[in-house]
């Protein structure tokens, strides 16, 4: 019972502009993430095949033998190219190359019909890339052209070139299957975790990174990507307390700082006055890191909106490490919204020797340094004076805080501190924990983000990467103290920010700077929208699926009761949309609205109208069956009649308001079938 | 006895409303949805095969905008369902007339479709042994579709099932349904070809005399054609070597009256021979405008002529043997 269309119709010139329309639709959207000789393989196919002269298809030699070989070269070059192939990035690629050769290739509509295929699945794989509300808008008009171009697959007799009227038939049958799509969006199980191991491979990390090497986070600070988003549960801490802790590196080889690996369970920090309960949405980074403001007091769960209306057990997604880390279960591949307290506060109780064995190694280089921090312990009378006074020298000497600075080679912290004097946050914190190390005292840098910027439209914080910075921790009298050399040397970083820090002429990221212009106001307004497509949309993830369906009393149900409920819905809607169907058609001819009103009338009262039977008849039947209005019926049938067969004299307003009249005059069914 | 009790009268009536396969429907079926088939095209079935890919994609990479997108896409095929349903659904197939033709012809059947809804696209009409026809519906019109079944041999010939089906919009789904209706056109035997020469006709004598009346005024030879009377062969010309040959005789082109006789026929035809010749004079008498009678075992149709005397005698002939009246 499978309808098979004759496959021997080649394909036409309209039918292949249509399919042209779908495919450059779907590649469109990945040109920025792809190579660039794939780019160009795999759309200049589409053009050629659009050069070529139409109605034509290639020879049946090129066909049988050289598209072959073509794909299986591209597939060795993406492999060689690549180094491996079964992975999702080869993958689309050679799926992109693989619609340009079906492309040219396709000579039936057969072979259209595999193209669309190819070509969704296709489009589908730009989400890989970036979920922003421009790629749901790119992928639109790309849905419309499917369901036009299967229109014309489907027509192989129309030569027409009409292209409206399949979009727009396509348009309403989308709209139509809306509710349907919104249902299933909601209500679908989503997955906690991967099916396969695949989403591994997916995407390049962003944002801070577990190692840390001159220039390293003043690159980052040249990006306005957001890197997570806060709800504060209370208002917000001053500028200066925002320290947003990431990873904690306490190796350092010379030239670059690096994390520990695992050393064990953390304790979180005593309940104190100034506790903070806040919501953070975390962009996905591929990193396992959670950010938290210091010190945080307890493990980050799950955003709910009522913690007490969910039973049973709360999972933890996270552990907070030895050095006060939160590394969350897995790789943070998507947004994840959790909610976390923290006491504000600048130092934490160390636990044990651990600590201090580890974060007083220091490599046999930059002698200048370690003379410099001997010299100086040697004047001061304890830890804290000789912290101080590393400080000041910071503060008096001429340090410049840039985020160009020269490129350092050999002793690194002693070209800086004594050379260059010119850098970054990551100079400062490094060469201060250098310093401090020297000079006896344990010693780590802390990354993570100072600051952040409140949107007014909707009053949360926005995190982005040019708040990345770098600070140091020392280790006195048992206790971890925070120190932010940077802030010595630029105190309005922490209080204001990068861009009032960095002196002018340096390449601030726009969003960070300080003057609030129309535009910077335009794009803090377009980031609000942004944050409720991040949550609302892309962010809907097993957790915030829960939430709504406990929002609808369903959180209770069982799997079959989701899909009766579901099964129900679909049926509903399908009536619903064959009787609004049915509804517009009869209030397109009011006359056969009328007259079907009528039948229905009489049929209910014992005489329903035959199918062949035609209006004059059916009055005479009718009118011989009650007597009593036989005139009336007559006339009915007789000005139905000439409405629907007569001649259009211009009456038609007047016969239409008669027949109205006429068909109300009639008694009510009950009186009629007694 | 209740026909749920008997199973085999059970199976009967749901093979019955299944396939139709008895030709047991009314004058009108109105096409509704315990009549309408859908399943997806093989085109539909690759793109829910996709579908089915992108979801499990979009799962394994928590792509909340391809699950949007997959379900978008799954709405539109759920639309296009409801469209092709709509598509047939409220169509009133009626037969309108069936045709007649020779054996190894065509016989036309014509069926009305009335749409009393909006308006209706690619509406394909299949009927079970012949070809196709695809007619779109306008709002509240009605169409006449003729369909052409191939008549390999004479007598009557049935309409067969049909199935009125579209795969309208976007060729993802099929739609069909089946009406049987229990029409049916005639087969005429196909006429003996080479068309044989009409026998010798005179007002109100029979085959055999006027062939005998006939000898004296031979006028000439012409081709044999098998079927010929033996005793109006020329064996003399046969005898010779030069070929075989039939006497022709004066008055065989007139226009007076013909009697066609089943009995008269050469006694080595058999039936359908004889009906064939018998078809093939008619059609001749009809040619030279001549009015004939025709006799065959039970049936004796007085001599005329005009297309409904043609007719009628072509149908006594394709019913052959004719039907006993109940």
């Amino acid at each position: 019972m499978i309808f098979a269309p004759s496959p021997a119709t080649p394909l036409s010139r309209w039918q292949l502009a249509w399919l042209a329309a779908l495919v450059v639709l779907a590649q469109v959207p990945l040109w920025t993430h792809l190579r660039l000789w794939i780019v160009i393989a795999g759309s200049g196919l589409v053009a050629l095949r659009i050069a070529l002269p139409a109605d034509r298809p290639p020879p049946a030699r090129l066909r049988r033998w050289l598209l072959p070989l073509l794909a299986l070269a591209v597939a060795l070059s993406i492999r060689w190219d690549f180094g491996y192939f079964l992975a999702r990035d080869p993958c689309v690629a050679f799926l992109y190359v693989l619609v340009g050769i079906k492309f040219v290739e396709a000579k039936s509509p057969r072979d259209g019909g595999l193209l669309v295929c190819l070509a969704l699945f296709l489009a589908l794989t730009q989400f890989f890339y970036g979920q922003s509300i421009a790629s749901a808008a790119i992928a639109l008009p790309a849905v419309l052209v499917l369901g036009g171009a299967l229109a014309t697959l489907r027509d192989t007799s129309a030569a027409t070139n009409e292209w409206k009227a399949p979009l727009a038939a396509t348009a309403r049958m989308l709209l139509q299957g809306i509710p349907l799509a919104a249902l299933l969006f909601v209500v679908f199980p989503r997955l906690a975790g991967p099916l396969w191991g695949a989403p591994a491979d997916a995407g390049a990390h962003s944002g801070l990174s577990d190692r840390m090497a001159p220039g390293a986070i003043s690159e980052l600070s040249l990006s306005d990507t957001v890197a997570f988003r806060v709800d504060f549960n209370g208002p917000p801490p001053p500028p200066a307390q925002r320290y947003w802790r990431g990873p904690v590196l306490s190796r350092f080889d010379g030239f670059e700082w690096s994390m520990l690996p695992w050393v064990g369970r953390g304790a979180l920090a005593p309940p104190g006055a100034r506790a903070i309960e806040y919501t953070v949405t975390l962009e996905p980074h591929n990193r396992s890191w959670l950010f938290a403001l210091e010190h945080p007091r307890s493990l980050p769960r799950p955003a709910e909106d009522d913690p007490f209306a969910s039973p049973g057990p709360v999972r933890d997604i996270a552990v907070l490490t030895y050095d006060q880390q939160l590394l969350a279960t897995a790789p943070v591949t998507q947004a994840i919204r959790y909610t976390q307290r923290s006491t504000l506060a600048d130092s934490f109780a160390a636990r044990g020797d651990a600590d201090r064995r580890d974060n007083l190694q220091l490599p046999r280089r930059n002698p200048r340094t370690i003379e410099f921090a001997r010299e100086l312990k040697s004047r001061a009378i304890s830890d804290r004076a000789y912290i101080a006074a590393v400080l000041d020298w910071f503060r008096k000497e001429s340090f410049t805080y840039t985020l160009a600075p020269p490129l350092l080679e050999g002793d690194t912290v002693d070209a800086f501190l004594f050379d260059t004097r010119r850098g970054f946050c990551e100079h400062y914190a490094g060469a201060f924990v250098v310093l401090l190390r020297a000079a006896g005292i344990p010693a780590r840098v802390v990354t993570g983000y100072q600051g952040g910027e409140i949107n007014p439209n909707g009053g949360y914080m926005i995190v982005r990467d040019s708040d990345a910075h770098a600070w140091a921790e020392a280790l006195i009298a048992g206790t971890w103290q925070r120190f932010d050399p940077t802030a010595a040397v630029a105190p309005s970083r922490v209080e204001r920010g990068l861009g009032a820090a960095l002196p002018q002429g340096e390449p601030v990221p726009y969003l960070a700077r300080l003057d609030m212009t129309w535009l910077k106001s335009l794009r803090l307004h377009w980031d609000a929208v942004n944050y409720q497509w991040q949550r609302g949309v892309v962010g809907f993830n097993l957790e915030r699926q829960r939430d709504l369906l406990r929002d609808f009393g369903l959180s209770g149900a069982r799997p079959w009761q989701v899909v009766a409920l579901v099964a129900a819905v679909a049926f509903a809607w399908g009536l619903a949309i064959l009787g609004f169907a049915r509804a517009r058609h009869a209030r397109s001819d009011p006359a056969v609205a009328l007259w079907s009103r009528l039948c229905r009338r009489l049929g209910r009262a014992g005489l329903p109208r035959r199918t062949d039977e035609g209006p004059l008849a059916y009055a005479r039947r009718a009118a011989s069956r009650w007597p009593q209005w036989s005139e009336l019926l007559q006339r009915i049938g007789e000005t139905y009649a000439a409405l629907r067969y007569g001649p259009d004299d211009g009456a038609r307003d007047q016969r239409i308001a008669a027949l109205r009249k006429s068909i109300a005059a009639l008694p009510r069914g009950r009186t009629m079938r007694s | 006895m209740s026909t749920a009790a008997n199973p085999r009268s059970w199976i009967a009536s749901w093979r019955q409303r299944l396939w139709r396969i008895a030709p047991a429907d009314p004058g009108v079926v109105v096409l509704r949805h315990r009549r309408i088939y859908i399943l997806p095209t093989r085109r539909g079935l690759a793109l829910i095969a996709t579908l089915a890919i992108m979801l499990l994609t979009s799962m394994n990479y928590s792509l909340s905008l391809g699950h949007a997108l997959t379900f978008l896409v799954a709405g539109l095929v759920a639309s296009a369902l409801l469209q092709t349903y709509r598509n047939l659904a409220g169509i009133a197939a009626s037969p309108l007339a069936a045709g007649e033709a020779f054996a190894g012809g065509q016989v036309a059947f014509t069926l009305s479709l009335a749409n009393a809804g909006a308006a209706r696209q690619a509406i394909v009409v299949t009927s079970r042994s012949g070809g196709s026809v695809s007619v779109d519906l306008p709002a509240t019109a009605t169409r006449q579709v003729q369909l052409t079944v191939p008549a390999p041999r004479r007598g009557r010939l049935a309409l067969g099932r049909v199935t009125l089906s579209t795969d309208f919009p976007l060729g993802l789904w099929r739609g069909w349904a089946y009406v049987h209706f229990p029409v049916t056109g005639i087969v005429y035997p196909a006429p003996e070809s080479p068309a044989p020469h009409l026998p010798p006709g005179l007002q109100g004598s029979d085959f055999r005399r006027s062939a005998r009346a006939a000898d004296a005024e031979l006028a000439g030879l012409r081709d044999y054609h098998p079927g010929d009377p033996l005793n109006r062969i020329a064996w003399k010309a046969v005898a010779r070597g030069a070929g075989w040959y039939t006497k022709q005789f004066e008055g065989t082109g007139g226009s007076g009256t013909l009697e066609f006789h089943w009995a008269e026929l050469p006694p080595g035809f058999d039936t359908e021979a004889r009906l064939s010749r018998l078809a093939a004079w008619i059609l001749a008498a009809e040619r030279e405008a001549r009015a004939f009678g025709l006799t065959l075992p039970g049936v004796d149709l007085p001599a005329g002529s005009g297309a409904g005397h043609r007719r009628a005698a072509l149908c006594a002939l394709a019913l052959f043997p004719p039907e006993r009246a109940p």
